[in-house]
C-alpha cells in the first residue's frame, strides 16, 4: 500500500506544532523561520486535502460484501 | 353458516373463569430465572420469569411485599409462588406472586460469569491487545440491526459531527436465534472491507436480548478483528463480555458514535488557529528581525568616525570648561587667601606703629637699627615718623646698662 508514506491528519497537526515550537526559538535565523513558516503552510494545506469535503450517504454491506445506498 | 359472534370482553371474561377454576393455576410454584425487574413507585414489583425456552409476565403487588425477603434483580434464578389469572383488559395472563424465594443463582449469570473468567484467563481482555482508536478517520463500519434507534443514534451523531465519513453499516441481528452469527459475519466483512473504525452495538434491553453480545464466538470475533473496535451495547449500566473484547466499550450507542467520529468543525477550527498561530510567529520573526536591525544600524551610525571626531569634540570642551572653571575658581581662592593676609599684615604693620608716636630708624641705605650698636656718632640715620622722615646725625650712643 502506498498509504504508508503519507502522515495522517494527527501526525501532521503534530508536525505544524513541532514546527511552531521550532519558530518560537530564540536563536532561530530569520532564513530557517521562512523555510520553517513555507513547510508550515504546506502542511496546512495537506491537512485540508485530506479532508475529503463530500457529504456521505450511509451504506449498507450485504451478504456478497456488495454496496448498496442505505434506506 | 353463520355462528354466533362474541365480543372481546365476553371471551376474556371466558377465559378468565376458565383460569379461576383451575386448581392448579390458582396455586402454583414455578421456578425460573428474573429479568426485566421493575420496582414501581407505586410498590409493585413488575418483573418476568423465563427458562431458556419461555417466559412469562408476573407482578407482585405492594400488598404482597412481605413474601419477598430480598431486592429481587435480573438474573436472579427464583421460586415462585402465586396463582395465574387473566388480565381480562390487555387479554394477557400473567403470574400473581406471593411469595418468592431464591434458587440458587440465576444461569445465564453463571454463564457470563464462567465466560468471562475464561477469556480473561486466556488473555483476551489483556490491554496490551488493545489498539488505539484512530481519531481522525474516513469509513466507520457499524454492525448493528438496521432498523431500531442504535442505528439512527449512531448516523444523526456521526452526521452531525462529520458528515464526511463515509458511513457502512452491516445489518445484523442483535438478538433471538443466528444473532451471534450474524454479528459475527458483520465483524469479518467490515475488517475485510478495511474500514477505519468499526462499531459493534445494539440498543438496551433485557440481559436475554443483549444475549448475543455474551457469546464466546462474537468475543473471539472482536478479539481477532484487526480494525480497532468499539462495544456499543445498551444502556450504561449494562455490560457484556463484548465490552471487554473490544478496544473500547462505549456506554450507547450514541456514545459510541461520539468515540468514533471526530468533530470535523472543531478540526476546522483547530486548522485555523494554527495557521494564525504559524503566521504570526512569522510575522514577529520578521518584526523582531526588523528591530534588531534597526537596533545594529543606530549602534553602528554610533561608531561612526564622524560621530567619534564628534564625541571627542565633545569632550574636550567639556575638558575647556572645566579646566576653566578650576582656574576661576583657583584664582577666586587666592584673592580670599589674599584679603584674609593682608587684614593680618594690617595688624603688624610697622606703620600702623608709627601712627602712635614710634619711629622706625634705619641708616642711610635703609637698613633697619635696632641696636645702638649698629651706628656710630657721624653717622647718618634716618627716622621714618607718620607723616615723614627725618635725617640726623648721629652724636653720641649711649647704651642701657
Amino acid at each position: 500500500m502506498t498509504k504508508e508514506k503519507q502522515s495522517s491528519l494527527e501526525e501532521l497537526m503534530i508536525e505544524i506544532e513541532d514546527i511552531l515550537e521550532k519558530m518560537d526559538e530564540q536563536d532561530i535565523s530569520l532564513e530557517d523561520s521562512f523555510l520553517l513558516y513555507e513547510k508550515g503552510m504546506k502542511k496546512l494545506k495537506m491537512c485540508n486535502d485530506r479532508i475529503d469535503q463530500v457529504e456521505k450517504k450511509m451504506l449498507v454491506i450485504n451478504e456478497q460484501g456488495e454496496l448498496d445506498e442505505f434506506e | 353458516m353463520r355462528r354466533t359472534a362474541y365480543s372481546v370482553s365476553q371471551v376474556n371474561a371466558y377465559i378468565k373463569n376458565m383460569f379461576a377454576q383451575d386448581f392448579m393455576l390458582h396455586s402454583i410454584c414455578i421456578k425460573g430465572e428474573v429479568s426485566n425487574c421493575k420496582y414501581h413507585s407505586s410498590g409493585h414489583i413488575y418483573f418476568t420469569i423465563k427458562d431458556e425456552k419461555a417466559a412469562i409476565a408476573a407482578v407482585m403487588f405492594a400488598g404482597s411485599r412481605r413474601g419477598l425477603s430480598f431486592h429481587m434483580q435480573a438474573g436472579d434464578k427464583v421460586i415462585v409462588t402465586g396463582s395465574i389469572e387473566v388480565y381480562e383488559r390487555d387479554g394477557r395472563y400473567q403470574l400473581y406472586a406471593k411469595e418468592i424465594q431464591k434458587d440458587g443463582e440465576g444461569s445465564l449469570y453463571l454463564q457470563f460469569e464462567a465466560l468471562k473468567q475464561t477469556l480473561l484467563e486466556m488473555g483476551m481482555f489483556a490491554e496490551e491487545y488493545k489498539k488505539p482508536i484512530p481519531k481522525y478517520i474516513k469509513t466507520l463500519g457499524i454492525v448493528t440491526a438496521p432498523t431500531g434507534a442504535a442505528v439512527q443514534d449512531i448516523r444523526n451523531i456521526a452526521g452531525r459531527r462529520n458528515p464526511y465519513v463515509q458511513l457502512i453499516l452491516y445489518p445484523a441481528r442483535v438478538q433471538g436465534e443466528g444473532a451471534a452469527e450474524s454479528i459475527v459475519n458483520g465483524i469479518r466483512a467490515l475488517d475485510q472491507m478495511g474500514v477505519d473504525t468499526i462499531i459493534v452495538g445494539r440498543g438496551g434491553g433485557s440481559i436475554e436480548d443483549l444475549w448475543a453480545f455474551n457469546e464466546e464466538i462474537v468475543a473471539r470475533a472482536i478479539f481477532d478483528c484487526q480494525t480497532p473496535l468499539i462495544s456499543a451495547v445498551g444502556h450504561e449500566t449494562d455490560t457484556t463480555i463484548a465490552d471487554f473484547a473490544a478496544d473500547l466499550r462505549a456506554p450507547t450507542p450514541s456514545a459510541g458514535a461520539e468515540l468514533a467520529v471526530y468533530d470535523i468543525f472543531e478540526l476546522f477550527d483547530e486548522l485555523d488557529s494554527l495557521h494564525y498561530r504559524l503566521r504570526h510567529e512569522m510575522e514577529w520573526k520578521a518584526e523582531s528581525a526588523r528591530n534588531r536591525y534597526q537596533r545594529l544600524s543606530q549602534s553602528l551610525a554610533m561608531k561612526s568616525p564622524k560621530n567619534q571626531l564628534n564625541d571627542r569634540k565633545q569632550r574636550a570642551m567639556n575638558l575647556e570648561e572645566k579646566l576653566e572653571q578650576k582656574m576661576l575658581d583657583q584664582i577666586r581662592e587666592m584673592r580670599y587667601r589674599l584679603g584674609v593676609l593682608a587684614e593680618r599684615i594690617d595688624g603688624i604693620s610697622p606703620a600702623k606703629k608709627l601712627s602712635q608716636g614710634l619711629a622706625f630708624v634705619t641708616d642711610q641705605k635703609g637698613k633697619r637699627i635696632s641696636q645702638v650698636s649698629h651706628v656710630r656718632p657721624g653717622d647718618e640715620i634716618q627716622i621714618r615718623l607718620q607723616d615723614g622722615t627725618i635725617i640726623a646725625d648721629v652724636r653720641e650712643r649711649r647704651e642701657t646698662i
